[in-house]
This record gives C-alpha cells, sequence and structure tokens, in this order.
C-alpha cells in the first residue's frame, strides 16, 4: 500500500490540471507516446514530456522505451485505477464548474474550452 | 473504499438562483451536459446526454433551498452503460455576496461490489462487478 510520502507525490503530481488531463488522456488507451499527447492536446512535445516525467516519477506512468520511441501506461496499479477515475471525473467537474460560473457570474456565455 | 473527488465554488448568487441552474432542465444544459431530463423527485429518473455520451440515473434526494438558513441539497446517481454508478451530491450554502456551491462524486465500489450494483432502464447490464473489472483491465 503507498505510503504517506508516496500520496503526497501522487497528489503532488496531480495538482496540475494539464497533468491530470495528460493521465485521463493516457487511460483511455493501451499506451501512448509523446508525441501522439501533443498532437492531440494543445500543449507542445516538450512540455507534454515534462510532464510525463513529472507522472511517471510520482509512479503513475511506465515508461517503456521500444526502438526510438518512448511508449507510455498507466501503472497497473490498483491507487491508479482511483487515481485516473479521479483525474478524469475532476476534470469534468472542473470544465462543469467553470460553464456554470459563467451562466450565473455574468461573465460571457459559451461553451467551456476544450 | 470509495473514490472520491470533491469541488468547491463561489457563485455571484442567491442561493434559490443558483438552484435554479441546478434543477431546471433548460439552465442545466447550459452546464451540466447537452441535454438533460430529470423527474425531480426521489426516486425519479433522470438521463443526461453529452455529446455521444449518454448517463442515465435516478434522483436520490431534492432539498430545495431552505426559507430560514437558505441552504439546499440536490443528490443523484449517474452511470453510461459500461461504468459503475457514481452518486453526485451538490450542497448549496449561503456565503457572503452569494452562495457556495459544494460538489462531491463517489463511487463506493465495494457496496455495489456487494449488491451487484444498480440495474438501470436500458437492457440487463449490471453496473457492478463486472464493469469494474473492465475497468481495472480498461487501465492494463
Amino acid at each position: 500500500m503507498a505510503t504517506t510520502d508516496h500520496a503526497g507525490a501522487v497528489f503532488g503530481a496531480l495538482s496540475d490540471p494539464t497533468r491530470r488531463r495528460l493521465l485521463a488522456a493516457i487511460a483511455d488507451r493501451p499506451a501512448a507516446t509523446a508525441t501522439e499527447l501533443a498532437s492531440e492536446l494543445p500543449i507542445s512535445r516538450q512540455a507534454v514530456i515534462k510532464h510525463l516525467s513529472a507522472l511517471a516519477q510520482a509512479g503513475l506512468l511506465d515508461r517503456r522505451r521500444t526502438g526510438r520511441e518512448v511508449h507510455y501506461r498507466v501503472t497497473p496499479a490498483p491507487l491508479s485505477d482511483a487515481v485516473s477515475w479521479m483525474a478524469e471525473v475532476g476534470g469534468q467537474w472542473d470544465e462543469r464548474l467553470k460553464a456554470l460560473g459563467r451562466e450565473l457570474g455574468g461573465e460571457p456565455r459559451g461553451r467551456p474550452e476544450r | 473504499m470509495t473514490d472520491r473527488i470533491e469541488r468547491e465554488l463561489e457563485l455571484p448568487a442567491p442561493s434559490d438562483e443558483v438552484w435554479e441552474a441546478l434543477t431546471d432542465p433548460e439552465r442545466l444544459a447550459g452546464w451540466l451536459a447537452d441535454e438533460v431530463s430529470f423527474d425531480l423527485r426521489p426516486g425519479g429518473e433522470a438521463s443526461f446526454r453529452d455529446g455521444e455520451t449518454l448517463r442515465r440515473g435516478w434522483v436520490e434526494e431534492v432539498s430545495a433551498p431552505d426559507s430560514r438558513d437558505g441552504g439546499g441539497r440536490l443528490a443523484f446517481w449517474w452511470a453510461s452503460d459500461d461504468e459503475p454508478a457514481t452518486r453526485v451530491e451538490l450542497t448549496l450554502v449561503p456565503a457572503e455576496g452569494g452562495t457556495r456551491l459544494r460538489v462531491v462524486e463517489t463511487r463506493p465500489l465495494e457496496l455495489l461490489d456487494a449488491i451487484g450494483g444498480p440495474r438501470f432502464g436500458s437492457g440487463s447490464t449490471s453496473i457492478g462487478p463486472q464493469a469494474r473489472s473492465r475497468a481495472l483491465v480498461a487501465t492494463h
């Protein structure tokens, strides 16, 4: 089971919304490369690599080199199921609440940016 | 084990106005999902369509903002076909200059596994251990 230090590292790594989004994107498939992720999200490949390293250091991602490419996948630890759920669901609520804030806050209305 | 996320948001509107945004299907379409239908009473059915995703569920608690303290609560369960059902609780508390909205979504896996999960209207898909196993397999 995770130690307090490990849990701290996990939640530290997940405090960043971009990292939560990356983790949720990787959890949707068997494995992903930084190039794939950078082409799907509005983030540079260099920034993607930086975030992926932080997630790997917290033990949330496995890194596997195949030829010239590094494949990342969500670690199969029991914690990662909960963590990827929290990342995905938390990210969805962040978007919804942003939209609700616009509805009720008198700011310009519109769809949340994706 | 229960997985849980929690968010809080201060809104510059009185709690009855926020309540309307949480319960009126037309207002809900502005932020919760593209298309929402809600039978607003305990046990009432609900459905939420957001793009390609259809979630079904039911209402657990409807407590409109209290005229004395202004607090209110809406709780419902929802799930898409291949996912375990989760519980959403929206709580309103009056705050200075508006209302504080607290959102808690929980996924009580052990309870669902024990009872085999709730069943929704579409077919006979059990949203319990099977979906849980699939969720685990999917992350491997």
